[in-house]
């Protein structure tokens, strides 16, 4: 079980996310809205793992998961992403996501992804 | 010809006969008397381990055989080559991201499409994989990287076990068009407006999707059970859901009420 900084530009997809995450044994440490608050947050709370939006307002998920990493190199962080923006994930993975999860999304299929990124 | 035996449906009952496989056509001994030839299925279907064949001559005829994985295999391969369907060579990923997740073995596999009445058949050496056309979620034509290179594919959402899973379709463009074209017209039935429901509603849909019961659904979108009986009213009229369970509340009796006072006084003395 993992502490889980949140990161979405919409509460809705925050608010399914720590639901399934919470159901799941892991505590939600913190949430942010927009890129530069996840990266702050992340300074923050230290947490085990990040799911990180990727079309965010202000730093996008790609940039903000570049600076975590450049804060952090063994920061874990799963990509969260819509339907056709697999080119985006392939970007991202290059760019040191651990893992990532297409919306829209199945509870046990988030908390499997989730698992194998805290146990890498 | 090779003879196996398998349990075929007569006159409402499963019998047991010594089915002849060729390359061409299957022979079906007595009391069935019947030679399939391939080229005559018009559909094909398996359910666990049932074949469903659709044979259609000047009538149709549907057979259905019962036999081990190995032996269904081995027709599903002979069929699913001649049968009367729309088929093309391709490079197909099936499934590519099943519940939200890529696969992670996912690979390409050379082999052939093959679109029959009720579904999709990816075929390759070592898979037969069929996507019903009722299971078909979306159709698009999109991008995906191939060897490094942006590829034009065909990717076909299906639902597989209650999950949303993807697959994709690489073939030279022309036949790429083509084949999408046949396959949104083979699941034109599913299509729908997109407006037929409201952002609450969506977002309802999408919980429910996601595994949310009712009462996490109302705590999490804030709204009564009234309205979210309302919402799941439209989802079920539209076709978009079906129920599983229906969940009752109850509040005490008198006598219940006075059951429970007296198990807590016992508990307290």
């Amino acid at each position: 079980m993992g502490k889980i900084l949140i990161v979405d530009d919409t509460l809705f997809m925050r608010t399914l996310l720590k639901n399934i995450l919470f159901s799941g044994g892991h505590t939600i440490v913190g949430e942010a809205g927009d890129g530069d608050e996840g990266v702050a947050k992340y300074k923050e709370l230290k947490p085990d793992l990040v799911t990180m939006d990727i079309v965010m307002p202000k730093l996008n998920g790609i940039e903000a998961l570049k600076a975590i990493k450049a804060l952090d190199p063994a920061a874990r962080i799963v990509m969260c992403t819509a339907v056709g923006q697999e080119q985006m994930v392939k970007l991202a993975i290059k760019s040191g996501a651990k893992g990532y999860i297409i919306k829209p999304f199945q509870a046990p299929k988030v908390l499997e992804e989730v698992k194998n990124v805290l146990a890498s | 010809m090779k003879e196996v035996p398998v349990k075929i449906q007569h006159n409402n009952e499963w019998i047991v006969v010594k089915m002849g496989i060729g390359e061409d056509r299957i022979v079906l001994p007595a009391p069935i008397n019947k030679e399939i030839h391939f080229k005559t299925v018009a559909d094909i279907a398996e359910k666990k381990n049932i074949l469903i064949i659709t044979v259609k001559t000047d009538t149709e005829t549907v057979y259905k055989i019962l036999s081990v994985e190995k032996v269904l295999q081995v027709l599903k391969k002979f069929i699913l080559g001649s049968c009367n369907a729309y088929r093309l060579m391709a490079y197909f990923m099936s499934p590519a991201i099943r519940g939200g997740v890529m696969v992670k073995e996912a690979q390409w596999d050379k082999g052939s499409v093959v679109v029959v009445r009720s579904g999709i058949w990816f075929v390759s050496a070592t898979k037969q994989i069929c996507v019903p056309v009722n299971d078909v979620a979306a159709i698009e034509l999109t991008k995906r990287d191939v060897q490094g290179k942006p590829t034009d594919v065909i990717k076909i959402d299906h639902l597989e076990q209650g999950e949303v899973s993807s697959s994709f379709v690489l073939c030279p463009l022309s036949t790429l068009q083509v084949l999408y074209n046949f396959l949104r017209d083979t699941t034109k039935s599913m299509d729908m407006k997109g407006t037929e429901l409201d952002g609450v509603d969506q977002q309802v849909a999408m919980l429910v999707y996601s595994g949310m019961d009712s009462h996490a659904i109302e705590n999490m979108l804030n709204i009564p059970h009234k309205q979210l009986d309302a919402i799941y009213d439209k989802i079920l009229k539209l076709g978009l859901g079906e129920v599983v369970t229906i969940r009752r509340e109850i509040q005490l009796t008198t006598k219940g009420v006075r059951y429970i006072s007296d198990a807590t006084k016992s508990q307290t003395n």
